[in-house]
């Protein structure tokens, strides 16, 4: 598969703040490649180097073939951003939003008008098309970005903590209509911060923390190298630990206590199982590894602030 | 200066929205200049005698005119462009797509200018309701040219602010320390003749002094040797304004 975008050595500081620290990655056409990371790891401020609608202080940032650059008009017109923040004109109507948006990228007035059309029905918004951005609700502003985002049928799509805020059924028709677009073969770019989100959508992800890329890889195989299929945890007092970890540790992979809990990482949970059943242990829970995990375990349980 | 002709969409968006606000902002600019001509025109002209000839209303609407363009220019540029870049995100918005930030903030000038050119355009038919017209068609034609420039270069000096502008309180300090000072010591209702020397040098350092000294020629037809040298001010400070304010706004939007 082609590369489309490739970065060396990518560098934004603001000031003495490094917001990105040299990373480097590169994201093929017709993939979906997901920056993950808690919040002020450097994502967005990646994706918007990405964009072009901020300067690379450093590095190399070659999108399709030619440099970022926030000045490259031909880059922005190949590119969908579906924002972090509902970035809606609030005085215009839902189809007007679209209609002024289009007007930005020269697209003509007919087709502009058709291509509202379609992606109005793709995003099920047809019903609201004279409402106000005001009568809508957050979900619908999701959808309506979604469809904006399209408006300039773009090569790739930068999608920037699209379901955020969003109840579950609001989230996961974005995430179909997300995923039906990659079936058409449009690349995206997603940030996010929820580990489901980065799952269920990204073919390959890095996970960002503190502007530096961890690691990188598809997220059932980071979860497999990172800490095995199955995760047991129990809830018991750190007294117990070393004669816990004695008695378990040879039939895990890894431990570590967070707070109240002693996780074991492992191939096969049932050996450890079979174990907590004779040890008679309460308050404990098994279930299969997330990504979640991995990114606990790479920076580290306590609260980041 | 990165601009293209994309600023004419932002022209645009700035129209489809405003459709919504129409007789709002036409009540709302009209208010307060036609105040000023009532009071001072009508009021106070009834005591003044005659300004060289011609009735003292003669002399106050081609001030008052341009003090319009003024303020409505000044406004759409301090408030609705902050509300615009901090409270609706839009600039975030324009420039992910092909249209700059240059454009963005271009477009934006322009509108407020356009915004002001109505406003003057309204004090016009009012004035002329009252009798007071042009010298000449030409005449005419001139001032819509220079309402236009006025309107640019006060939109353009709103911007330096809005691009500083940490919240809407900001925006009191200009308004109170700039721009209301500047009614009042720039010959709009009366000539700067009789002031003590250090005020008319004052006077030289507003823009406002400038504009109305223009609009007032323009207007009777009388074009004194002066008149150039305000025209050449207007000009630089208008373009430098523009040049400023348009390289402020980028740094602010463009992180």
């Amino acid at each position: 598969m082609k590369t489309i975008i490739r970065a060396e050595g990518l560098t934004k500081k603001y000031g003495d703040f490094t917001a990105v620290d040299g990373i480097s990655f590169e994201i093929r056409e017709g993939e979906c490649f997901g920056f993950l990371g808690p919040n002020g790891a450097g994502k967005t401020t990646t994706v918007r180097m990405i964009h072009g609608v901020s300067p690379v202080t450093s590095g190399t940032l070659i999108v399709n073939g030619r440099r970022a650059d926030i000045k490259n008009r031909a880059l922005k017109a190949l590119t969908g951003v579906i924002p972090q923040e509902i970035t809606l004109d609030i005085d215009l109507t839902v189809r007007e939003n679209l209609l002024v948006f289009a007007r930005f990228f020269d697209i003509p007035r007919r087709e502009a008008k058709s291509r509202i059309g379609e992606l109005l029905k793709f995003v099920e918004l047809e019903a609201k098309r004279d409402s106000k951005i005001g009568e809508l609700s957050t979900g619908m502003k999701r959808r309506l970005l979604v469809a904006r985002a399209l408006l300039n049928r773009p090569l790739f799509i930068v999608a920037d903590e699209p379901t955020t805020g969003l109840d579950p059924q609001a989230r996961h028709l974005i995430w179909q209509r997300l995923r039906q677009l990659k079936a058409r073969g449009t690349t995206l770019i997603l940030t996010t911060q929820y580990m489901e989100e980065a799952q269920q959508l990204c073919d390959r992800l890095v996970i960002m923390y503190g502007g530096k890329i961890l690691k990188e890889g598809a997220p059932n195989g980071l979860i497999e190298a990172e800490i095995g299929r199955e995760v047991v945890e129990i809830r018991i007092a750190p007294d117990r630990d070393a004669s816990l970890v004695a008695a378990l540790s040879t039939l895990a992979c890894g431990h570590e206590r967070v707070g109240d809990t002693l996780y074991f990482y492992c191939r096969d949970g049932s050996a450890i199982r079979r174990r907590i059943v004779e040890l008679d242990l309460p308050n404990t829970v098994h279930r299969p590894a997330t990504l979640e995990d991995v990114f606990l375990k790479l920076t580290g349980r306590s609260l980041i602030e | 200066m990165n601009l293209s002709h994309r600023l004419l969409h932002v022209f645009v968006r700035n129209l489809v929205s405003y459709k919504r606000f129409v007789v709002t902002t036409f009540i709302a600019s009209l208010v307060q200049p036609l105040f000023y001509l009532v009071t001072f025109g009508i009021g106070m002209g009834a005591y003044m005698g005659h300004f060289g000839g011609r009735s003292y209303l003669f002399f106050l609407v081609p001030g008052i005119l341009i003090t319009s363009v003024m303020m409505t220019s000044t406004f759409e540029c301090l408030y609705g462009t902050f509300v615009k870049m901090i409270h609706e995100r839009l600039y975030d918005a324009l420039i992910a797509t092909p249209v700059s930030a240059e454009d963005a903030i271009a477009g934006d000038i322009l509108w407020a200018s356009f915004r002001g050119l109505i406003s003057g355009g309204l004090m016009m038919a009012v004035a002329a309701a009252m009798g007071i017209f042009p010298v000449s068609v030409l005449s005419f034609v001139l001032l819509v040219f220079v309402m236009a420039f006025i309107g640019i270069l006060f939109a353009s000096l709103a911007m330096i602010v809005t691009s500083f502008a940490p919240n809407f309180d900001f925006f009191n300090y200009y308004t109170e320390l700039v721009i209301t000072p500047m009614l009042f010591f720039s010959g709009v209702f009366f000539p700067l003749d009789n002031f003590p020397g250090w005020m008319k040098t004052m006077a030289q350092f507003m823009p406002l002094t400038h504009a109305v000294a223009i609009s007032r020629a323009v207007y009777s037809g009388v074009y004194p040797r002066r008149v150039l040298f305000n025209i050449a001010v207007g000009l630089v400070l208008g373009l430098t304004a523009f040049v400023v304010g348009v390289g402020r706004m980028r740094k602010r939007l463009i992180k």
